[in-house]
Protein backbone atom coordinates (compact mmCIF):
# COMPACT_ATOMS: atom_id res chain seq x y z
CA UNK A 1 0.00 0.00 0.00
CA UNK A 2 1.11 3.53 -0.59
CA UNK A 3 2.50 5.00 2.57
CA UNK A 4 1.73 8.67 3.19
CA UNK A 5 -0.06 9.04 -0.09
CA UNK A 6 -3.42 8.35 1.56
CA UNK A 7 -3.34 10.46 4.66
CA UNK A 8 -0.46 12.94 4.77
CA UNK A 9 -2.47 15.31 6.98
CA UNK A 10 -3.43 12.66 9.54
CA UNK A 11 -1.54 12.12 12.81
CA UNK A 12 -2.11 9.06 14.97
CA UNK A 13 -1.40 9.56 18.68
CA UNK A 14 -0.54 6.38 20.57
CA UNK A 15 -0.06 6.66 24.35
CA UNK A 16 2.08 3.75 25.52
CA UNK A 17 3.27 2.49 28.89
CA UNK A 18 5.24 -0.74 29.07
CA UNK A 19 4.10 -2.03 25.70
CA UNK A 20 7.46 -3.07 24.26
CA UNK A 21 6.21 -6.52 23.23
CA UNK A 22 3.35 -5.23 21.08
CA UNK A 23 4.09 -1.59 20.19
CA UNK A 24 6.24 -2.53 17.19
CA UNK A 25 3.42 -4.54 15.61
CA UNK A 26 0.82 -1.89 16.42
CA UNK A 27 2.93 0.84 14.78
CA UNK A 28 3.75 -1.37 11.78
CA UNK A 29 0.05 -2.12 11.37
CA UNK A 30 -0.82 1.60 11.52
CA UNK A 31 1.89 2.35 8.99
CA UNK A 32 0.15 0.25 6.36
CA UNK A 33 -2.32 3.16 6.14
CA UNK A 34 -0.79 6.15 7.89
CA UNK A 35 2.58 7.85 7.59
CA UNK A 36 2.49 10.03 10.69
CA UNK A 37 2.43 8.22 14.00
CA UNK A 38 3.53 9.65 17.32
CA UNK A 39 4.02 7.29 20.22
CA UNK A 40 4.11 8.97 23.62
CA UNK A 41 6.23 6.77 25.84
CA UNK A 42 4.82 7.41 29.29
CA UNK A 43 7.99 6.76 31.24
CA UNK A 44 8.33 3.06 30.35
CA UNK A 45 11.46 1.21 31.37
CA UNK A 46 11.05 -1.72 29.00
CA UNK A 47 12.27 -0.37 25.65
CA UNK A 48 8.85 0.77 24.41
CA UNK A 49 10.42 3.91 22.93
CA UNK A 50 13.12 2.02 21.02
CA UNK A 51 10.62 -0.48 19.63
CA UNK A 52 8.28 2.28 18.50
CA UNK A 53 11.08 4.29 16.92
CA UNK A 54 12.38 1.24 15.07
CA UNK A 55 8.89 0.58 13.71
CA UNK A 56 8.85 4.08 12.23
CA UNK A 57 6.97 6.21 14.74
CA UNK A 58 7.90 9.57 16.17
CA UNK A 59 8.58 9.13 19.87
CA UNK A 60 7.94 11.70 22.60
CA UNK A 61 9.25 10.31 25.88
CA UNK A 62 7.79 11.43 29.19
CA UNK A 63 10.67 11.63 31.68
CA UNK A 64 8.37 10.16 34.35
CA UNK A 65 5.11 8.21 34.27
CA UNK A 66 2.19 10.65 34.19
CA UNK A 67 -0.80 8.60 33.08
CA UNK A 68 -2.72 8.08 29.87
CA UNK A 69 -4.55 11.41 29.88
CA UNK A 70 -1.28 13.31 30.13
CA UNK A 71 0.23 11.15 27.39
CA UNK A 72 -2.66 11.88 25.01
CA UNK A 73 -2.35 15.60 25.70
CA UNK A 74 1.40 15.46 25.01
CA UNK A 75 0.89 13.53 21.77
CA UNK A 76 -1.77 15.94 20.54
CA UNK A 77 0.42 18.94 21.37
CA UNK A 78 3.27 17.38 19.42
CA UNK A 79 1.06 16.46 16.47
CA UNK A 80 -0.81 19.76 16.22
CA UNK A 81 2.52 21.61 15.93
CA UNK A 82 3.50 19.58 12.85
CA UNK A 83 3.12 21.39 9.52
CA UNK A 84 0.07 20.29 7.57
CA UNK A 85 -1.53 18.33 10.38
CA UNK A 86 -5.33 18.53 10.04
CA UNK A 87 -6.79 15.30 11.40
CA UNK A 88 -5.80 13.54 14.61
CA UNK A 89 -6.61 10.16 16.10
CA UNK A 90 -5.98 8.53 19.46
CA UNK A 91 -5.24 4.84 19.30
CA UNK A 92 -4.47 2.49 22.20
CA UNK A 93 -1.05 0.87 22.20
CA UNK A 94 -2.17 -2.60 23.29
CA UNK A 95 -3.45 -3.62 19.89
CA UNK A 96 -7.14 -3.66 20.75
CA UNK A 97 -8.18 -1.28 17.98
CA UNK A 98 -8.42 -1.95 14.27
CA UNK A 99 -6.75 0.32 11.72
CA UNK A 100 -9.74 -0.15 9.41
CA UNK A 101 -11.94 1.50 12.05
CA UNK A 102 -9.71 4.60 12.07
CA UNK A 103 -10.03 4.86 8.30
CA UNK A 104 -13.82 4.57 8.55
CA UNK A 105 -13.90 7.22 11.28
CA UNK A 106 -11.78 9.66 9.23
CA UNK A 107 -14.16 9.19 6.30
CA UNK A 108 -17.08 9.81 8.61
CA UNK A 109 -15.45 12.97 10.05
CA UNK A 110 -15.10 14.41 6.56
CA UNK A 111 -18.37 13.16 5.15
CA UNK A 112 -20.59 14.43 7.96
CA UNK A 113 -18.52 17.57 8.63
CA UNK A 114 -17.97 16.68 12.28
CA UNK A 115 -15.30 17.98 14.65
CA UNK A 116 -14.86 14.67 16.40
CA UNK A 117 -15.84 11.04 15.93
CA UNK A 118 -15.58 8.65 18.87
CA UNK A 119 -15.61 4.90 18.69
CA UNK A 120 -18.38 2.96 20.39
CA UNK A 121 -18.58 -0.70 21.29
CA UNK A 122 -22.35 -0.47 21.52
CA UNK A 123 -23.39 0.91 18.15
CA UNK A 124 -26.66 0.08 16.50
CA UNK A 125 -25.07 -0.45 13.13
CA UNK A 126 -24.81 -4.14 12.40
CA UNK A 127 -21.98 -5.75 10.53
CA UNK A 128 -18.97 -5.53 12.79
CA UNK A 129 -20.62 -7.71 15.38
CA UNK A 130 -18.94 -5.64 18.04
CA UNK A 131 -21.57 -5.58 20.79
CA UNK A 132 -21.47 -9.30 21.43
CA UNK A 133 -17.72 -9.23 21.88
CA UNK A 134 -17.65 -7.04 24.99
CA UNK A 135 -17.41 -9.12 28.20
CA UNK A 136 -20.70 -8.95 30.12
CA UNK A 137 -19.54 -7.19 33.29
CA UNK A 138 -17.44 -4.69 31.38
CA UNK A 139 -20.43 -3.99 29.19
CA UNK A 140 -22.63 -3.13 32.16
CA UNK A 141 -20.00 -0.89 33.75
CA UNK A 142 -19.26 0.95 30.51
CA UNK A 143 -22.93 1.56 29.84
CA UNK A 144 -23.39 2.80 33.39
CA UNK A 145 -20.39 5.13 32.96
CA UNK A 146 -21.84 6.57 29.77
CA UNK A 147 -25.21 7.05 31.44
CA UNK A 148 -23.79 8.59 34.64
CA UNK A 149 -21.80 11.25 32.83
CA UNK A 150 -23.98 14.34 32.31
CA UNK A 151 -22.14 15.49 29.18
CA UNK A 152 -22.15 12.02 27.69
CA UNK A 153 -25.88 11.70 28.26
CA UNK A 154 -26.51 15.17 26.86
CA UNK A 155 -24.64 14.27 23.69
CA UNK A 156 -26.41 10.93 23.44
CA UNK A 157 -23.25 8.85 23.55
CA UNK A 158 -23.32 5.14 24.26
CA UNK A 159 -19.67 4.50 25.15
CA UNK A 160 -17.78 7.20 27.02
CA UNK A 161 -14.54 5.33 27.53
CA UNK A 162 -13.43 4.20 24.13
CA UNK A 163 -9.76 4.82 23.34
CA UNK A 164 -10.42 5.37 19.66
CA UNK A 165 -11.16 8.97 18.66
CA UNK A 166 -10.70 10.94 15.47
CA UNK A 167 -10.84 14.73 15.54
CA UNK A 168 -9.97 17.83 13.55
CA UNK A 169 -7.57 20.74 14.12
CA UNK A 170 -10.16 22.77 16.02
CA UNK A 171 -10.51 20.05 18.67
CA UNK A 172 -6.75 19.47 18.77
CA UNK A 173 -6.05 23.16 19.29
CA UNK A 174 -8.70 23.45 21.97
CA UNK A 175 -7.75 20.28 23.80
CA UNK A 176 -6.50 20.82 27.32
CA UNK A 177 -6.73 17.60 29.33
CA UNK A 178 -5.96 18.16 32.99
CA UNK A 179 -6.84 14.71 34.28
CA UNK A 180 -3.57 12.87 34.03
CA UNK A 181 -4.86 9.40 34.82
CA UNK A 182 -7.68 7.37 33.33
CA UNK A 183 -10.36 9.99 33.95
CA UNK A 184 -9.43 11.85 30.78
CA UNK A 185 -12.07 10.05 28.70
CA UNK A 186 -14.87 11.71 30.63
CA UNK A 187 -13.01 15.00 30.56
CA UNK A 188 -12.62 14.72 26.79
CA UNK A 189 -16.37 14.34 26.39
CA UNK A 190 -17.00 17.20 28.83
CA UNK A 191 -14.75 19.43 26.71
CA UNK A 192 -16.74 18.45 23.62
CA UNK A 193 -19.94 19.51 25.36
CA UNK A 194 -18.49 22.77 26.70
CA UNK A 195 -17.01 23.83 23.37
CA UNK A 196 -20.02 22.69 21.31
CA UNK A 197 -17.87 20.57 19.04
CA UNK A 198 -19.95 18.51 16.62
CA UNK A 199 -19.59 14.89 17.65
CA UNK A 200 -20.53 11.59 16.07
CA UNK A 201 -20.20 7.96 17.11
CA UNK A 202 -18.94 5.18 14.92
CA UNK A 203 -19.24 1.50 15.71
CA UNK A 204 -15.84 -0.06 16.17
CA UNK A 205 -14.63 -3.51 17.01
CA UNK A 206 -12.44 -4.05 20.04
CA UNK A 207 -10.09 -6.98 19.83
CA UNK A 208 -10.18 -8.32 23.37
CA UNK A 209 -7.02 -10.37 23.34
CA UNK A 210 -5.62 -11.88 26.53
CA UNK A 211 -2.91 -9.25 26.36
CA UNK A 212 -5.26 -6.27 26.08
CA UNK A 213 -7.55 -7.66 28.79
CA UNK A 214 -4.60 -8.07 31.13
CA UNK A 215 -3.35 -4.55 30.36
CA UNK A 216 -6.77 -2.91 30.45
CA UNK A 217 -7.88 -0.95 33.47
CA UNK A 218 -9.59 -2.88 36.22
CA UNK A 219 -13.28 -2.19 36.53
CA UNK A 220 -12.74 -0.92 40.07
CA UNK A 221 -10.96 2.05 38.53
CA UNK A 222 -14.45 3.23 37.56
CA UNK A 223 -14.79 4.49 41.13
CA UNK A 224 -11.78 6.77 40.66
CA UNK A 225 -13.11 7.97 37.34
CA UNK A 226 -16.50 8.79 38.82
CA UNK A 227 -14.92 10.69 41.73
CA UNK A 228 -12.62 12.70 39.45
CA UNK A 229 -15.56 13.53 37.21
CA UNK A 230 -17.48 14.99 40.14
CA UNK A 231 -14.52 17.04 41.32
CA UNK A 232 -13.55 18.30 37.92
CA UNK A 233 -15.91 21.24 37.91
CA UNK A 234 -14.38 22.52 41.13
CA UNK A 235 -10.82 22.54 39.91
CA UNK A 236 -9.58 25.83 38.61
CA UNK A 237 -7.71 25.92 35.36
CA UNK B 1 -2.55 27.07 86.05
CA UNK B 2 -2.21 23.38 85.25
CA UNK B 3 0.79 21.95 83.49
CA UNK B 4 -1.40 20.80 80.62
CA UNK B 5 -2.51 24.39 80.11
CA UNK B 6 1.09 25.57 79.99
CA UNK B 7 1.99 22.87 77.46
CA UNK B 8 -1.01 23.52 75.20
CA UNK B 9 -0.52 27.29 75.18
CA UNK B 10 3.19 26.85 74.54
CA UNK B 11 2.46 24.54 71.58
CA UNK B 12 -0.09 26.89 70.02
CA UNK B 13 2.05 30.01 70.42
CA UNK B 14 5.12 28.32 68.93
CA UNK B 15 2.98 27.19 65.98
CA UNK B 16 1.89 30.80 65.55
CA UNK B 17 5.49 31.98 65.38
CA UNK B 18 6.32 29.22 62.94
CA UNK B 19 3.42 30.21 60.69
CA UNK B 20 4.12 33.96 60.84
CA UNK B 21 7.74 33.41 59.94
CA UNK B 22 7.01 31.33 56.83
CA UNK B 23 7.56 33.51 53.79
CA UNK B 24 4.84 32.39 51.37
CA UNK B 25 2.84 34.63 49.06
CA UNK B 26 0.95 37.78 49.90
CA UNK B 27 -2.75 38.47 50.33
CA UNK B 28 -4.42 35.09 50.79
CA UNK B 29 -1.71 34.05 53.20
CA UNK B 30 -2.30 37.24 55.17
CA UNK B 31 -5.93 36.25 55.78
CA UNK B 32 -4.83 32.79 56.82
CA UNK B 33 -2.56 34.44 59.38
CA UNK B 34 -5.31 36.71 60.68
CA UNK B 35 -7.57 33.67 60.98
CA UNK B 36 -4.87 31.79 62.79
CA UNK B 37 -4.31 34.67 65.20
CA UNK B 38 -8.02 34.62 66.09
CA UNK B 39 -7.79 30.87 66.53
CA UNK B 40 -4.85 31.25 68.88
CA UNK B 41 -6.68 33.80 71.02
CA UNK B 42 -9.74 31.55 71.20
CA UNK B 43 -7.59 28.52 71.97
CA UNK B 44 -5.68 30.21 74.77
CA UNK B 45 -8.95 31.45 76.25
CA UNK B 46 -10.46 27.95 76.05
CA UNK B 47 -7.41 26.47 77.73
CA UNK B 48 -7.46 28.96 80.58
CA UNK B 49 -11.22 28.77 81.11
CA UNK B 50 -12.29 25.33 79.78
CA UNK B 51 -15.73 25.59 81.32
CA UNK B 52 -16.61 28.53 79.08
CA UNK B 53 -16.56 26.22 76.05
CA UNK B 54 -19.40 24.34 77.71
CA UNK B 55 -21.37 27.58 77.85
CA UNK B 56 -20.87 28.09 74.11
CA UNK B 57 -21.75 24.42 73.55
CA UNK B 58 -25.04 24.91 75.39
CA UNK B 59 -25.90 27.87 73.13
CA UNK B 60 -25.51 25.51 70.17
CA UNK B 61 -27.39 22.62 71.73
CA UNK B 62 -24.31 20.51 72.52
CA UNK B 63 -23.92 18.99 75.98
CA UNK B 64 -20.24 19.43 76.73
CA UNK B 65 -17.58 21.89 75.58
CA UNK B 66 -15.24 18.98 74.85
CA UNK B 67 -17.82 17.54 72.42
CA UNK B 68 -18.11 20.91 70.67
CA UNK B 69 -14.34 21.06 70.28
CA UNK B 70 -14.42 17.53 68.88
CA UNK B 71 -16.98 18.50 66.23
CA UNK B 72 -15.03 21.61 65.26
CA UNK B 73 -11.91 19.48 64.97
CA UNK B 74 -13.63 17.02 62.62
CA UNK B 75 -14.87 19.80 60.35
CA UNK B 76 -11.45 21.46 60.35
CA UNK B 77 -9.82 18.14 59.50
CA UNK B 78 -12.13 17.53 56.54
CA UNK B 79 -11.52 21.06 55.30
CA UNK B 80 -7.76 20.57 55.54
CA UNK B 81 -7.94 17.22 53.78
CA UNK B 82 -9.94 18.66 50.90
CA UNK B 83 -7.72 21.69 50.46
CA UNK B 84 -4.64 19.47 50.52
CA UNK B 85 -6.24 17.22 47.90
CA UNK B 86 -6.98 20.20 45.66
CA UNK B 87 -3.48 21.51 46.15
CA UNK B 88 -2.00 18.16 45.20
CA UNK B 89 -4.13 18.02 42.06
CA UNK B 90 -2.92 21.49 41.17
CA UNK B 91 0.71 20.53 41.71
CA UNK B 92 0.19 17.33 39.72
CA UNK B 93 -1.00 19.39 36.78
CA UNK B 94 1.98 21.74 36.96
CA UNK B 95 4.28 18.75 37.23
CA UNK B 96 2.65 17.15 34.19
CA UNK B 97 3.09 20.37 32.18
CA UNK B 98 6.74 20.56 33.17
CA UNK B 99 7.32 16.94 32.20
CA UNK B 100 5.44 17.55 28.93
CA UNK B 101 7.70 20.47 28.06
CA UNK B 102 10.73 18.26 28.67
CA UNK B 103 9.19 15.44 26.61
CA UNK B 104 8.42 17.70 23.65
CA UNK B 105 11.99 18.98 23.66
CA UNK B 106 13.42 15.49 23.59
CA UNK B 107 11.12 14.14 20.84
CA UNK B 108 12.77 11.70 18.46
CA UNK B 109 11.88 11.34 14.80
CA UNK B 110 12.11 8.08 12.88
CA UNK B 111 15.17 7.87 10.65
CA UNK B 112 13.20 7.32 7.48
CA UNK B 113 9.79 8.73 8.23
CA UNK B 114 8.51 8.42 4.69
CA UNK B 115 9.54 4.88 3.94
CA UNK B 116 7.57 1.76 4.45
CA UNK B 117 8.24 -0.05 7.69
Amino acid sequence: MGIDAHYPDVWIVVPAYHEATVIGDVVADLRTEFGNIVVVDDGSRDGTATAALRAGAHVVPHPVNLGQGAAIQTGVEYARAQPGAQVFATFDADGQHRVADVVAMIDRLRRDDLNIVVGTRFGHVSGAGAPARVPALKRIVLKAAAWLSPSSRKLGLTDAHNGLRVFDKRVADGLNLTMNGMSHAGEFIALVAENHWRIGEETVEILYTDYSLAKGQPLLNGVNILFDGLLRGRLSR
Amino acid sequence: MNWIQVLLIGAIVSLLFYLLRSRSSAKTKAWVKVGYLLFVIAAVYAILRPDDTTVVAHWLGVDRGADLIGYVLIVAFIFTTMSTYMRFKDLELKYARLARAVALQSAQQPEHPNESA
